[in-house]
């Protein structure tokens, strides 16, 4: 069943069927929240609170549109509420082999140096500029839909996507010179 | 004297009859335990009382698997509290407000409260009357538990007790004290019932 | 958008786009806080009993929640729905029966069975499915206005009170719950 289907069924009283959505977004979305919000407890609790807001205000879910983006828009609203905790690190990324697979660079660094340097890069932005970035790059948004999400204008969008670029790949660069 | 006694027997004669063939009751219990437990369901029924919620209560026990003294006492002990919310909540009663009255006074509410209740809430107890349990099984007081309900109990509609009850246990769940948690929402809920006009 | 495929920011990015993987158990989380918070009261009856009766597909997808060894973890729901006058208390027998839906978390159960007041204790008669594998079991049964006393019945051997119900008096030594239904 589409998650559309499902949605309308839990609207329709079927509690339990919910449990299937957040089954499928689990993922998805906690990507999304690690990476705004820099560890897992935060990424964990952001998830929660966005699932259980979702299917309190499911009336207000339009059915004619997709449900995920719905979900998502929910999610991110979230992450801005909860501030970025640096004290807390963990190791984030599990998968180690698929991204073995994708390092383009000639000499893959050791992956929990990298992961870390990331996680640092990450920190580095201001919470809007991370966002848009997470938004862009990471989730693969356009920027009209990313305007819509975020209520910011797409110019403003670009220009916050840009400065974070700028400001990682000016860290980035540091970095791997030292 | 056998002329004086005959129709006492046949007048007894009849509800016991028709407890006893309750197939519920035949299916499930032994004979011994069949046998005591109609006893104490005809006694309730020629009080006037709800017999199902006797009936239920045997079925419970043999699901359970639970013996028959206990079954019966579990029955026995249901038929009194059942005849104290009545005298409590009065004759005209219906069935499931003297069920919910019942569950009440096992709580630890007392039965004075019940009438009081009764006395300020024109429609139907049921709803209240399981709120104001549901609120002393969470911890409230039971003294406290009726203090609120009652101060709901004129103005609130059943919906609005039922949220309240809710917003209580949640507040408890968070770690408020339960007395307090009711004393704190109860304002509130006073408040909003009087907002939304009559029941 | 990146200046030459050996840039960092690439590089980063093709890195925080690789899967992670939450913690399973979440989902149970976030049943238990919906189950057990206000319930899903605020869904009208309507459309619920005429989708009951479309045979649709159960689906069940893997959910991936760790099992544990013994633990059962009772997590329940029931919905009240409200009645056509919006919640309005009606005289008793005023009313008809409400579909109220049951939901339960019983990780590693091979069957569960809802049994009450509502069906005479009969541990046969109502017998829950399960809507996923990761241990969620429901089921949605009319019930007329009043208090109902009932429990789960997990593998036919073990009661199971409503951890988010409250808990009915203890006559036979194991754990009943109560919903109230209102007229």
């Amino acid at each position: 069943m589409s998650d559309e289907g499902i949605a309308r069924r839990v609207r329709s009283g079927d509690t339990a069927a919910f449990a299937e959505l957040v089954a499928r977004y689990r993922d998805r979305l906690g990507r999304y929240a690690l990476h705004m919000l820099g560890n897992r407890e935060d990424a964990e609790e952001a998830l929660q609170d966005s699932f259980v807001r979702a299917y309190r205000s499911l009336a207000r879910w339009n059915d004619t549109a997709p449900f995920g983006p719905w979900l998502f828009a929910i999610l991110v609203n979230r992450c801005r509420t909860t501030g970025r905790r640096t004290a807390r690190r963990d190791r984030i990324f599990v998968r180690d082999d698929v991204t073995l697979s994708t390092a383009p660079a000639p000499e893959a660094p050791d992956h929990a140096e990298w992961d870390d340097t990331i996680r640092r890069a990450l920190d580095r932005l201001a919470p809007a500029s991370r966002e848009a970035f997470l938004l862009k790059h990471v989730e693969e948004l356009e920027y009209d839909d990313m305007a819509r999400l975020t209520g910011v204008g797409v110019s403003a969008l670009k220009m916050r996507v840009k400065r974070a670029c700028d400001e990682l790949r000016s860290f980035l660069t540091e970095v791997e010179h030292v | 004297m056998r002329a004086a006694t005959l129709p006492l027997c046949i007048g007894l004669l009849v509800p016991v009859t028709l407890a006893a063939q309750d197939p519920r009751l035949e299916r499930r219990l032994d004979a011994g335990t069949r046998a005591a437990v109609v006893a104490v369901i005809d006694s309730a029924r020629a009080a006037g009382l709800p017999i199902e919620p006797l009936v239920d209560r045997a079925l419970e026990g043999a699901a359970k698997h639970a013996d028959s003294a206990r079954i019966v006492a579990a029955v026995s002990l249901l038929a009194t509290e059942l005849a104290t919310a009545r005298a409590a909540l009065g004759p005209s009663s219906s069935p499931p407000e003297l069920d919910a009255g019942a569950s009440a006074l096992r709580a630890g509410v007392r039965p004075s409260d019940l009438t009081q209740l009764r006395q300020r809430r024109p429609q139907s107890l049921t709803v209240a009357l399981a709120a104001l349990t549901d609120l002393v099984v969470s911890g409230v007081p039971a003294d406290s538990a009726a203090a609120a309900v009652l101060a709901l109990a004129s103005s609130a509609r059943d919906d609005q007790i039922v949220d309240f009850r809710r917003a209580v246990e949640r507040d408890i769940a968070l770690g408020a004290p339960p007395a307090a948690a009711a004393t704190v929402r109860v304002n509130a809920a006073v408040r909003a019932a009087g907002r939304s006009g009559k029941p | 958008m990146f200046e030459h495929d050996n840039d960092a920011v690439q590089r980063m990015v093709e890195r925080l786009r690789a899967p992670v993987e939450m913690n399973p158990a979440l989902d149970e989380r976030v049943m238990a806080r919906i189950v057990s918070a206000e319930g899903s009261s605020r869904w009208r009856l309507g459309n619920l009993w005429a989708w009951l009766r479309r045979p649709r597909p159960v689906p069940v997808s893997p959910l991936g929640l760790l099992v544990t060894a013994a633990a059962l973890a009772g997590v329940a729901v029931w919905w009240h729905g409200t009645s056509p006058s919006g919640g309005m208390s009606q005289p008793e027998g005023a009313s008809g029966p409400a579909p109220v839906q049951f939901v339960v978390v019983a990780r590693g159960a091979s069957s569960v069975a809802l049994v009450g007041d509502f069906n005479d204790w009969d541990t046969g008669r109502t017998p829950m499915r399960l809507t996923s594998q990761g241990g969620i079991w429901s089921v949605v049964i009319p019930l007329t206005p009043g208090r109902h006393r009932y429990a789960y019945l997990v593998n036919g051997s073990r009661w199971l009170a409503d951890p988010a119900a409250p808990r009915a008096p203890d006559d036979f030594g194991t754990p009943s719950s109560v919903v109230t239904v209102g007229g």
